[in-house]
């Protein structure tokens, strides 16, 4: 058996068993979920919540922006406190009072002797931790002093989401418009859901000393702390990594300096001489849309981190009246997505019919309905989270026209078919130019063909986003959408990356078709190996059972053996660059796939171990080290990745053209410096003072008004500024280069001779 | 963030200076042909001042509640800024005869003495308002 049909079928054995433990997990999660009460009753029959108010809740919660506006279990947006927490700390705070009034007639709590202190909270750990859940009645049965301080609580949220001055400091330090939920009835149910929230992170699991969610948040008062597990999967987490990398290590020693023949280089840029056909020009306007999109999402984040220095206002411009923060937020974060998405997705349709030299009919007709569709799609999803969070649409059509709430999959479920179905129209599309070429089973037949199975995944798996429905319990929505999100960005975007960059070369003539494949394939199984399991690392501690915190600490950290390694990507890729001098042709895009490389180290592999290991988790989820990995993976690997692939097909849609290489050379140092300086000047130190403030105070304060709004804290959230400056004149830089190869461009030929060596 | 509001201050005037200061140097040496005033090292060092300048305004800005196209004083100073940018660009690049760069350079420290004036008096028209009013 040659060594690429051993490849094949050893990634398909491992893809098979990986999703069978993945799927079997989430019947897992599916049974171990935090039940769902009936209803919640007083000790004296009074009835305090039921399910209904639950549900309405958590779809008024939806409806705001949901994850978009603070967090739920520590998954969402940092700005306003993580609601579980912040619920949790004030129900726990309030009964302490009420006991310090009643039994010693102090003022408060914190009024009492230490010893005394010590005494209530031994009782209020007991009586907060015990389940009395019956699930014969699917009746929660809780004290009077708690039902008292849910009253209390409650209160205090509905003055919070309405517009009553006596919160509005809170409101403005949250980020919040002044009445962000205006129905009283729905903000009454918005507390069931919050409660619920925080009843699952301090209620013991039946027979056992653990929450539903794993002991999360970290809560001296309430007994909640990293379980035995989090220390555990931890260490063990670190040791795998060390032996993933020792054993990856041997095999590079093992087959370093074989077959490689020396390759017999092309005098000239082979894809100078292909034909650029009408469907690959018509993807030209796919490149404009993504500059378009990407300037907005640098302008949409410029707002939303402002909004963390004053709550509710721009310079004295009262914006969160018709842009709140949960709406800047969500654009942001979904045209990130949206932009790269369009570059991919424009690639593939201009190289597609490159490869095969075959231009199906109706080809262009489909390149220009689809470029129609996807703008029909940002416009009419972002219309319905305007009106959703605005609170005009009303509950009943939020789930399918609205704002879902959940990150980076909260377009309305219309909008998501409608993604779902583009996506597969761009799969129609690309097979049927590639066909051909598949077909031929030439050498390159293997490449083509891996290529083209990436791109089937991520399009494929763009469907794990329709499996839940609205009513589907938190633990499975989070567990498909990290389906989603997870498997998409650690699995087949990596795969596609590799790949693309791999086959590039391969069209270039300066790699032979049949290594790439064997380097690929291998690549694309070390990243799955640890990716597909790896998306347990995601939820810990979202309601599931141990077992997943075991296997997605150890999986998890596999994924980072490959990035350990990913100089030896960087420097193939660099050496390519230079391999020939036609080869300065494609100096910059070269250049962005090495950044590509560099953040996949930093971004992903270093700062994603940061939060990794369930022990650090625990405290850092929804910290600020968390949009620190965010940002350097995300745009740092993605975003990087899509501007080279568009400066890539400019050359051949665009040819014979002089690129002002001063233009690329500000938007390259720019954009890479100006992300570096976000994360250091102000991610990473803001991040690092949150988790001595979680880990000493529990993780409520680390997210709480009083410390997010200390001077030093505020003065590192204004230390972003120069680096968004500088990463801002990345983006415009770039935007002109490429305008500018329309509106004012230089042919080769009009050049005096002799000047255009470099170009040669 | 107010505890700050006195090093923000001062981080603030500092760089007003250094940016106007090394722009009458840089100015100066184009005037006399010299090469240095264009040379990479200069231009970041002159493009840092200037974002640190810059954000510690917006900072101020936001600490005082003091804005621009709100107070009058600091729209003035917004449009000369942009007026300063363009005659700076003038003066040491795009200008094309020497006179013309010579004007624009005068011009460009004229623009810089009214900014620093308007910010002194927090009046729109700075020092001149003595005669105006
Ligand atoms: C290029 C690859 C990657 C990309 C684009 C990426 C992107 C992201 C994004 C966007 C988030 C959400 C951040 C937020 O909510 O603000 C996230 C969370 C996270 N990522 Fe990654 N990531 C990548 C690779 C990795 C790797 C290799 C690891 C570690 C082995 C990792 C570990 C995590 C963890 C632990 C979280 C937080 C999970 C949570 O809050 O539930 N990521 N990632
Ligand atoms: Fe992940």
């Amino acid at each position: 058996m040659d060594s690429s049909r051993r490849l094949w079928l050893g990634l398909a054995a491992l893809l098979i068993a990986s999703f069978g433990v993945l799927l079997f997990m989430g019947g897992e999660i599916h049974r171990k979920a935090p039940p769902m009460p009936e209803r919640v009753l007083g000790s004296n029959g009074t009835l305090i919540y039921s399910q209904a108010d639950i549900q309405k809740g958590r779809q008024v919660w939806q409806s705001m922006g949901g994850m978009q506006l603070g967090s739920i279990w520590g998954h969402g947006s940092y700005v306003a406190p993580d609601w579980s927490a912040d619920w949790l700390h004030r129900e726990a705070t309030a009964v302490l009072d009420g006991w310090a009034q009643r039994e010693a007639s102090a003022e408060s709590y914190a009024a009492l002797s230490a010893e005394r202190q010590a005494a209530l909270r031994g009782r209020l750990e007991a009586r907060m931790r015990l389940n009395t859940w019956d699930a014969a009645t699917s009746t929660i049965t809780l004290d009077e002093d708690r039902a008292a301080a849910i009253v209390a609580v409650a209160g205090h949220y509905r003055s919070l989401f309405g517009n009553d001055p006596a919160t509005a400091a809170l409101r403005e330090a949250y980020a919040m418009k002044n009445d962000t939920v205006p129905d009283a009835d729905n903000r009454h149910a918005l507390t069931a859901f919050f409660w619920w929230t925080a009843w699952a992170a301090t209620t013991n699991r039946p027979g056992k000393n653990i929450t539903y969610t794993n002991n999360w948040p970290g809560e001296p008062l309430v007994g909640n702390r990293p379980p035995a597990t989090t220390y555990l999967w931890s260490a063990f987490s670190v040791l795998f990594l060390i032996a993933g990398i020792a054993l990856l290590g041997w095999h590079h020693a093992v087959t370093h300096g074989r077959s490689q023949e020396p390759q017999q280089l092309p005098a000239t840029d082979p894809l100078a001489l292909v034909r650029v056909t009408p469907s690959m020009r018509a993807t030209a306007k796919y490149f404009w849309v993504v500059l378009a999109l990407f300037l907005v999402q640098i302008l949409l984040g410029a707002i939303t981190a402002h909004y963390q220095i004053e709550g509710q206002q721009l310079y004295g411009v009262e914006l969160s009246q018709v842009l709140p923060y949960s709406l800047t937020r969500t654009w942001h974060t979904q045209l990130a997505v949206l932009w790269i998405a369009t570059a991919w997705l424009g690639t593939g349709l201009y190289i597609a019919p490159a490869i095969s030299g075959h231009e199906p009919r109706f080809q262009r007709l489909g390149v220009n309905f689809l470029w129609v569709c996807l703008l029909v799609i940002v416009v009419g999803a972002f219309a319905g989270q305007w009106y959703a969070v605005m609170q005009k649409l009303g509950l009943e059509y939020n789930f399918w026209f609205g704002h879902q709430g959940w990150e980076y999959a909260d377009i309305g479920r219309f909008w998501q078919w409608f993604l779902f179905i583009g996506l597969m129209l761009w799969l129609v599309l690309m097979g049927r130019a590639l066909w051909p070429a598949i077909r031929r089973g030439d050498e390159s037949r293997s490449i083509v063909g891996l290529l083209f199975l990436s791109t089937v995944a991520i399009g494929v798996f763009y469907g794990a986003g329709l499996m839940w429905g609205e009513h589907t319990s938190l633990s499975m929505v989070e567990y498909w959408r990290w389906w989603l999100v997870h498997l998409w960005v650690e699995g087949f975007f990596e795969v596609f990356a590799t790949a693309v960059i791999a086959f590039l070369f391969t069209r270039l003539g300066l790699l032979q078709a049949k290594t790439a494949t064997i380097a690929v394939l291998f690549a694309t199984i070390v990243f799955m190996a640890g990716g597909v399991l790896g998306t347990l690392h995601h939820l810990y501690f979202a309601g599931t059972p141990t077992a997943v915190l075991a296997l997605g600490a150890s999986f998890s950290a596999l994924e980072v053996v490959p990035l350990a390694y990913i100089g030896f990507e960087a420097y193939h890729t660099w050496k390519l660059g230079h391999a020939t001098s036609w080869m300065a042709r494609y100096r910059w895009p070269i250049m962005f796939f090495v950044a590509v490389a560099f953040w996949n180290l930093v971004g992903a592999g270093l700062f994603g171990f940061l939060i990794n290991p369930p022990l650090s988790l625990y405290y850092m989820q929804g910290l600020n080290l968390t949009p620190l990995h965010g940002h350097t993976a995300l745009f740092g690997v993605y975003g990087m990745l899509g501007i080279g692939l568009v400066l890539f097909c400019l050359r051949g849609l665009k040819p014979g053209l002089v690129w002002n290489e001063g233009l690329l050379r500000t938007s390259f140092w720019s954009l890479n410096i100006g992300l570096a300086l976000m994360g250091l000047l102000t991610l990473l130190p803001i991040g690092t003072m949150q988790l001595l403030a979680a880990i000493d105070h529990g993780y409520w304060y680390a997210r709480s008004a009083d410390f997010m709004q200390k001077p030093i804290v505020e003065l590192l959230v204004w230390m972003r500024v120069p680096g968004d400056v500088i990463f801002s004149i990345g983006a415009v830089a770039f935007t002109w280069f490429v305008m500018r190869l329309w509106m004012a461009p230089r042919h080769e030929a009009q050049l005096p001779q002799g000047s255009r060596a470099a170009e040669k | 963030m107010i505890e700050f509001y006195p090093q923000i201050r001062l981080v603030h005037i500092a760089a007003v200076f250094a940016s106007g200061g090394l722009f009458f140097l840089r100015g100066a040496g184009v005037q006399l042909g010299a090469q240095w005033p264009m040379v990479a090292p200069l231009r970041y060092l002159s493009y840092t001042i200037d974002t640190v300048l810059l954000t510690a305004a917006l900072m101020l800005a936001s600490l005082l509640h003091q804005y621009p196209f709100v107070h009058a004083w600091l729209t003035v100073k917004v449009l000369l800024l942009v007026v300063y940018i363009v005659l700076g660009m003038f003066a040491l690049r795009r200008g094309r005869t020497r006179m013309a760069r010579l004007g624009c350079w005068v011009l460009a420290l004229l623009v810089y003495a009214l900014i620093v004036s308007v910010a002194r008096t927090h009046h729109p028209l700075g020092l001149l308002h003595r005669w105006a009013g």
